[in-house]
C-alpha cells in the first residue's frame, strides 16, 4: 500500500476499567478502503478497542484522531448478536430503520425517504424477502445481515463488526464473506475476528489485541506473534508461505 | 341495563372509570417499555419510594399525589443518573431506596393525628375513592406522559432495543433513560390510585406481557398492552362491585388469569401447528 492519509488514528491510547488496564499505550492507524482484522484472546481488549474508536468509551490517556467526518451515522457498527434480546418485537424493516436515528436528529419522524433507503439496502443484502418479517424469527445468519444493513442504512465512511461469523452456519458465513469484501472496495472494514483462517483471503492488516496491539500486514503474521499474543503456541493453518519471524514488532 | 344506568349514575363510580382508562393507556404505553428494557425491578422500587413523599405530604397536611410525585420523580432521576462508575450495585441502592420510602411512609402516617388514613389505601389502593382532584392530576399526567413517550418514540424504542447502538449514533442514551424513568415515575403515581403500590408492578407488566404473547411488532404490543389494560381494569372493577371484593386485587388476579389463558392457548395452537409437516407430503 502506498502511504496513505490514514482515516483515523489511535495515539498511545490507555485505558482500563476500575483500576484494571486493559489496553496499554496502543497506537493504530486505520486507512481508506483497510480491511482490518482483530484478533486475540477473549478478554484481551478488542472489543474495548473498537468500543474506544467509535467514541464509546474515553481513553485514559493518549488521543483518537479522526480524519473522517464524524457525523451521526458516518460511524457504522455491527455489534456481537447475543448483546441484545432476540425476542425483541421489531420487524426487520424496523430495525433497519433504527440506523437512521442519527442521521435524522432527536424528536424528528423517520421520513418517506429513510423507508426507501431501507429497502434499498434490504435489497442489496438479499433480504427483500425478509422485510416485515418479526426479528425473532430469522435465523443467527439473517439476523447477522440485518444488523448489517442496520449499519449500511446510513452510508457510514467506515464499518466496525465485533465477530460478525461467530455461531452462524456455513453457508451464512459465506454469504457474509462476500458482501463484506465487495462492501471493501468502497469503504475500511474492521473487524474482531476468532476465525482469522477463512478471512485471510481478503484481510489486508491484523491487529493482535493482548492490552498491548501488534500490528501485521496481511499474510505476515508470524507464529511467534500468535503465541505471546494468546500466551500458548498456535497454530498457523493458512498463510500459505512459511512462517517469517519478524525481527521485533512495530508498535 | 337500568342496573347499569343506576351504577353509572354515582360520582364515585365514574370517577372509578374514568381513573381506570386514564391508569390503562399509560400501563400499556409505559409498561411496554418497563417489560422489553427489563425495567421492572427499578420501577418496584420508584413505586415504594413514593410512599415516603405520599406519607411527608400527608403529615404535612398536603396534597399526598404532590408528594408522591416529587419522591418518585427525584429517585427515578437519581437512579438514571447513577452509572456504574459512580455506584458498586445499582440493584442494592434500588433496594435501599424502595425500603426507606416504605419505612419514612409509614412513620410520617403513624405519626400523624388524629384520624388515621387506612393504610391498606395506598398500599392495595381503592379505585372507589379516587376525587376529582385526584383525577385531574391524573389527566395531567397521562397527557404529559403520552405526549413525551410520542415525542421520543423513535429514540426510546432504539435505546430499549440496542443501548449500544443507539450511543454509537450520538443519541443522549443517559439521559433518554433518565427521561424514561421519570416517566414511569410519573405512571405510577397514577396507577398507584388504581391498585395501589404494592401491586402497581402487575399493571405495567401483565398488559404488555399479554400484548408480547400476541403481537411481534412494537406499535402493536403497544395497543395490544392499553386495550388489554381497559379490558382488565374494567371489568376488574365491575367484578370487585357484584361480588365486593377490593378493586386493585381483582384487577391484577383478572390479568393473571388472562395471562394464563393466552399463554395456554398459544401453546395448544403452537402444539397442533407443529403435528402438521408430519401429514402426506405431495
Amino acid at each position: 500500500m502506498t502511504a496513505l492519509q490514514p482515516l483515523i488514528e489511535l495515539d498511545d491510547v490507555t485505558f482500563g476499567y476500575g483500576r484494571d488496564v486493559v489496553l496499554s499505550q496502543v497506537n493504530l492507524k486505520i486507512y481508506p478502503r483497510d480491511y482490518l482484522a482483530v484478533i486475540g484472546p477473549n478478554g484481551g481488549g478488542k472489543t474495548t478497542l473498537i468500543k474506544i474508536v467509535l467514541g464509546l468509551l474515553h481513553p485514559w490517556s493518549g488521543h483518537v484522531v479522526y480524519h473522517v467526518p464524524r457525523a451521526r451515522g458516518k460511524l457504522g457498527y455491527v455489534p456481537q448478536h447475543f448483546t441484545f434480546d432476540k425476542s425483541f418485537p421489531l420487524r426487520v424493516a424496523d430495525v433497519v430503520l433504527t440506523g437512521k436515528l442519527g442521521s435524522r436528529g432527536l424528536v424528528r419522524r423517520y421520513t418517506q425517504q429513510d423507508r426507501r433507503d431501507v429497502r434499498a439496502v434490504l435489497e442489496r443484502l438479499r433480504l427483500t424477502h425478509l422485510e416485515h418479517v418479526p426479528i425473532a424469527e430469522l435465523s443467527g445468519g439473517q439476523l447477522q445481515r440485518v444488523l448489517i444493513a442496520r449499519a449500511l442504512v446510513s452510508e457510514p465512511a467506515i464499518l466496525f463488526l465485533d465477530e460478525p461469523t461467530s455461531s452462524i452456519d456455513a453457508e451464512s458465513r459465506e454469504i457474509l464473506r462476500q458482501l463484506l469484501a465487495e462492501l471493501n472496495e468502497r469503504i475500511p472494514i474492521v473487524t474482531i475476528t476468532h476465525d482469522l483462517t477463512s478471512l485471510l483471503p481478503v484481510v489486508k492488516h491484523i491487529a493482535c489485541v493482548n492490552r498491548q496491539l501488534f500490528y501485521h500486514d496481511g499474510a505476515e503474521i508470524p507464529e511467534e506473534t500468535l503465541e505471546r499474543v494468546y500466551g500458548c503456541p498456535v497454530e498457523v493453518i493458512a498463510h500459505g508461505v512459511p512462517h517469517r519471524v519478524l525481527p521485533e514488532h512495530r508498535g | 341495563m337500568d342496573r347499569l344506568l343506576e351504577i353509572l349514575s354515582y360520582e364515585f363510580v365514574r370517577n372509578a372509570l374514568v381513573a381506570g382508562i386514564l391508569a390503562s393507556v399509560l400501563c400499556g404505553l409505559v409498561g411496554t417499555f418497563v417489560v422489553v428494557k427489563r425495567l421492572v425491578f427499578i420501577s418496584g422500587g420508584i413505586s415504594h419510594a413514593a410512599f415516603g413523599g405520599l406519607g411527608m405530604c400527608y403529615f404535612l397536611g398536603l396534597n399526598p399525589t404532590l408528594g408522591a410525585v416529587a419522591v418518585a420523580v427525584l429517585c427515578a432521576v437519581t437512579l438514571g443518573l447513577a452509572d456504574s462508575e459512580h455506584v458498586e450495585s445499582r440493584d442494592a441502592m434500588i433496594g435501599v431506596l424502595w425500603a426507606v420510602g416504605m419505612a419514612v411512609g409509614i412513620i410520617f402516617i403513624h405519626l400523624t393525628p388524629g384520624y388515621a388514613p387506612n393504610l391498606m389505601t395506598y398500599l392495595f389502593g381503592n379505585i372507589l375513592t379516587v376525587s376529582r382532584g385526584d383525577l385531574i392530576m391524573s389527566l395531567a399526567l397521562d397527557g404529559a406522559v403520552v405526549s413525551i413517550v410520542v415525542l421520543f418514540f423513535k429514540e426510546f424504542v432504539a435505546i430499549a432495543f440496542d443501548e449500544t447502538f443507539a450511543a454509537v449514533q450520538g443519541i443522549p442514551v443517559r439521559a433518554l433513560l433518565t427521561l424514561l424513568l421519570v416517566l414511569i415515575a410519573l405512571s405510577v403515581v397514577v396507577l398507584i390510585q388504581v391498585v395501589g403500590i404494592v401491586l402497581v408492578i402487575a399493571l405495567l407488566t401483565i398488559p404488555p406481557l399479554i400484548g408480547l404473547m400476541l403481537v411481534r411488532d412494537f406499535v402493536g404490543v403497544l395497543l395490544a398492552s392499553i386495550g388489554v389494560g381497559l379490558a382488565i381494569t374494567l371489568v376488574g372493577l365491575c367484578l370487585s362491585y357484584v361480588y365486593d371484593v377490593p378493586s386493585g386485587p381483582a384487577i391484577v388476579l383478572l390479568g393473571a388469569l388472562l395471562m394464563a389463558v393466552v399463554y395456554l392457548a398459544q401453546k395448544v395452537r403452537r402444539a397442533s401447528v407443529r403435528v402438521l409437516p408430519d401429514g402426506p407430503r405431495a
